[in-house]
């Protein structure tokens, strides 16, 4: 195996340059930019033939363009006869795959559609529409919302069938109202949109693509031969490969933090914000010895209880007729049938939480535990948390909210969060050690199940 | 083949191209959601069963924001491939990342390789395109190519709307003499070339003439207009030759950075792009602009594709 070479992308450059410095080399100059036509544009300045190459790149910023980055250079250094090339994704993109689709401010339109019953304001009707916007070029299409688009099959059978009882035709151009250019039907789309996840949770799923296989065999097509990551928010994404795939984890700086960082640690209450983190907390919770509480979500709607009603069978017009008339009929009822009840799994009366989660965009499920927490009685809410995306407004509410401090790791820029925040909120743990150790490990073919266990 | 259709994806935004091909085809458009989130990650669901359905994913993929289109479409093949597609075949009139097609200096990447890998990697059968920078391009896959050719309706927009009796074909650079060659030859004119010599990408220094086009109509023929900075030069250096007035006929209007500016101030007459590139906003700024609409071509090509008919008939003939 060659020299060590290390190539960074345009999302992360202070990480690169910490690597670079704990590993004690100089970053291979790489010029990275556009062509005027919006096109990536790469080229490497030095020599990579037969070179141990790694290319690293945060799944941050634009994802997409950051992406494509990662990928030209990965296909660059391998036409350039690099020995070996290694993707290094702090935070891998794409790894968390929602089930159900964005709205345009990221958060997941379920709870969009909880909101808007709480707030009941105008503040929740523009990212409705603004997800129903989606649609907007085809101002023509026959089917303007996701609800209508699900039952599209048994529509238009229906149409073509040319049926003309009245009944029907009311119904199913009264079903498409919500659209209406201009927002002016927001009522109306706000019931429709609680009324698509009623039919949903009622039996028919959205189904939704995955992207992650799509991910990790565009990474092998380029020509990964190895990829080091941290924290994947779901293990089985390493399944995804057919390449070696290192999980880092950070869990033992974070550790490291508790014990040093957090006065009294010994009280504390390690708490994970949702179910599928529960794994993650009580880890934590086990290696330090510490007690651990757990919030729970559940989300109910009505309609489960009875039999599915729109399975879509193409034949079954008149049931269809039913369902789209009790929706109308209760539009403002929509809300209401839809429950969602949070709960909390242990006892942090009196006590210092540390929330663990691995991953924070919109920040509602993190914020939305700190204020359970402390109305449950916690002293003081500490939030660990792995990849801090933060999109859209989440640094307010991560503000306004009752974290009493954020501690988040540099596997993604956080200059923002520090300004946002202020310096004394904010505490960065750094994972450029782990990776340097990681990468100088893999390239002297030495093993790293060390560094899950003690950190760097 | 017994039961399955056509069916027609478009993602969401630039659909423009998708909805003229789905009315020549007498085909809706699949509904389907596709919804970003703030850092750009998308996710997509499709309306409709396409369980064994032939699958056309039809992108224009302008200027701008390329990865992401990339992406978009990736992410749409691939999920109508998990969605049990029968064939899944790829519209891209203008293929992305078509001028990084060779290695031109140490270590560039040849990311049209890469685009045409991911493509296959994706789940893509078979992808539909129109005059790829280079033909050699359709080497790079392993799957079946078509390259379709917007020459048929570049000559009758030429004799719709230019008096080409008096005309003359100019080709703006050495690489594409061969495409003026046979437009002037499908079209019986004269043929002019201007050579040029390229200090770095994007960027134009010195013209030569060869051919005389004095009051001559004089059209230049290309694949693709980014800048427009060669094509507005080109002008120059054809009227300073008298020559009677100039257009520029492109397949890809592409019209990136200061394109418009650069049209609005030249002196060419007007500049004719295909719409395999959105640009019907930049239409609006710019009056010189004219289209070409080659989505007949694309529904006749699709509509073969599925009857498994030969598509060999529209390298040479433009469908109504």
């Amino acid at each position: 195996m060659g020299d060590i070479v290390i190539l960074g992308g345009n999302s992360h450059p202070e990480l690169v340059k910490m690597i670079c410095d704990n590993l004690g080399v100089h970053p291979s100059r790489v010029q990275l930019g556009k062509f005027s036509n919006g096109e990536t544009s790469i080229s490497v300045s030095e020599s990579v033939r037969e070179k141990d190459v790694y290319v690293i790149q945060s799944g941050c910023g634009h994802v997409n363009d950051s992406f494509m980055e990662l990928l030209i250079l990965i296909s660059a250094c391998k036409t350039a006869s690099a020995s070996r090339v290694t993707a290094v994704m702090p935070y891998f993109c794409y790894s968390r795959q929602p089930d159900i689709p964005y709205t345009a401010k990221g958060a997941p339109l379920i709870s969009k559609v909880k909101e808007s019953g709480a707030i009941n304001g105008k503040e929740a009707q523009s990212p409705l529409n603004s997800t129903l916007m989606t649609h907007r070029p085809g101002e023509d299409s026959r089917f303007k919302s996701l609800d209508t688009a699900i039952r599209a099959t048994a529509n238009t059978m229906d149409q073509h069938r040319s049926h003309s009882g009245t009944n029907l035709k009311n119904v199913a151009s009264f079903s498409r109202i919500p659209m209406i250019p201009g927002g002016k039907e927001a009522g109306s789309a706000r019931a429709d949109a609680g009324e698509l996840f009623n039919s949903q949770n009622a039996g028919y799923k959205l189904w939704v693509a995955q992207a992650g296989t799509l991910i990790a065999n565009l990474l092998t097509t380029a020509g990964a031969d190895h990829v080091i990551t941290m924290d994947l928010h779901d293990p089985q994404f390493q399944g995804f490969f057919d390449i070696p795939v290192d999980n880092l984890y950070c869990q033992p700086i974070a550790q490291n933090y508790i014990q040093h960082c957090i006065p009294n640690y010994k009280e504390a209450v390690v708490v994970s914000p949702d179910a599928g983190g529960a794994k993650r907390a009580t880890a934590i919770a086990d290696s330090l010895k510490l007690s651990f509480a757990l919030i729970h979500k559940e989300r109910r709607s009505q309609l489960l209880k009875g039999p599915p009603t729109t399975t879509g069978l193409p034949m079954a017009s008149k049931p269809l007729v039913t369902t789209f008339n009790s929706a109308e009929m209760h539009p403002s009822s929509s809300n209401s049938k839809y429950v969602q009840t949070t709960m909390l799994v242990g006892d942090v009366r009196n006590k210092v939480c540390i929330l663990v989660d691995d991953l924070v965009d919109t920040s509602y499920t993190i914020t939305r535990a700190a204020k359970l927490l402390k109305d449950q009685g916690a002293t003081k809410v500490y939030a660990i948390v792995t990849h801090g995306i933060f999109s859209g407004d989440a640094l307010s509410r991560i503000s306004q909210s009752c974290i009493d401090k954020l501690i988040v790791s540099n596997s993604v820029p956080q200059q923002e969060t520090i300004e946002y925040l202020g310096k004394e909120n904010v505490d960065i743990l750094d994972v450029s050690r782990v990776f340097a150790e990681a990468i100088r490990r893999i390239h002297n073919g030495e093993s790293i199940s060390m560094l899950f266990e003690h950190g760097w | 083949m017994a039961t399955n259709s056509i069916k027609l994806l478009a993602p969401d935004v630039h659909r423009g191209l998708a909805e003229l091909v789905s009315k020549r085809l007498g085909l809706p458009l699949i509904d389907t959601v596709l919804t970003r989130d703030p850092t750009g990650e998308v996710s997509f669901s499709i309306g409709e069963s396409v369980r064994d359905q032939d699958i056309f994913i039809i992108t224009q993929i302008g200027s701008g924001v390329v990865n992401d289109r990339v992406l978009e479409l990736l992410i749409m093949i691939n999920a109508s491939k998990t969605a049990s597609a029968r064939r899944i075949t790829a519209v891209i009139p203008n293929f992305p990342y078509a001028r990084q097609d060779r290695k031109d200096k140490s270590r560039a990447p040849i990311t049209a390789k890469l685009m045409a890998d991911m493509l296959t990697t994706a789940g893509c059968d078979h992808v539909i395109t129109m005059d790829l920078h280079a033909s050699q391009i359709q080497g790079f896959f392993d799957s079946p190519v078509d390259n379709l050719y917007a020459e048929p309706s570049v000559v009758r927009y030429i004799k719709e709307n230019v008096n080409f009796k008096e005309a003359i074909i100019v080709s703006p650079d050495a690489g594409g003499a061969k495409r003026a060659a046979t437009l002037a030859d499908r079209l019986d004119l004269n043929f002019a070339l201007i050579h040029k010599e390229r200090a770095r990408a994007n960027e134009v220094s010195r013209m030569v003439l060869v051919g005389d086009v004095t009051d001559k109509i004089c059209i230049i023929v290309d694949d693709m207009a980014d800048t427009c900075g060669t094509l507005a030069k080109a002008a120059d250096v054809l009227l300073d030759n008298n020559a009677k007035s100039v257009i520029a006929i492109v397949t890809h209007g592409v019209l990136s950075g200061k394109a418009i500016q650069n049209i609005n101030s030249s002196r060419l007459d007007r500049v004719v792009c295909t719409n395999t590139v959105p640009f019907e906003e930049k239409m609006k700024v710019c009056p010189k602009l004219d289209v070409i609409d080659i989505s007949s071509v694309l529904a006749e090509s699709i509509r073969r594709l599925h009857n498994g008919e030969s598509i060999s008939y529209l390298f040479k003939h433009s469908p109504l």
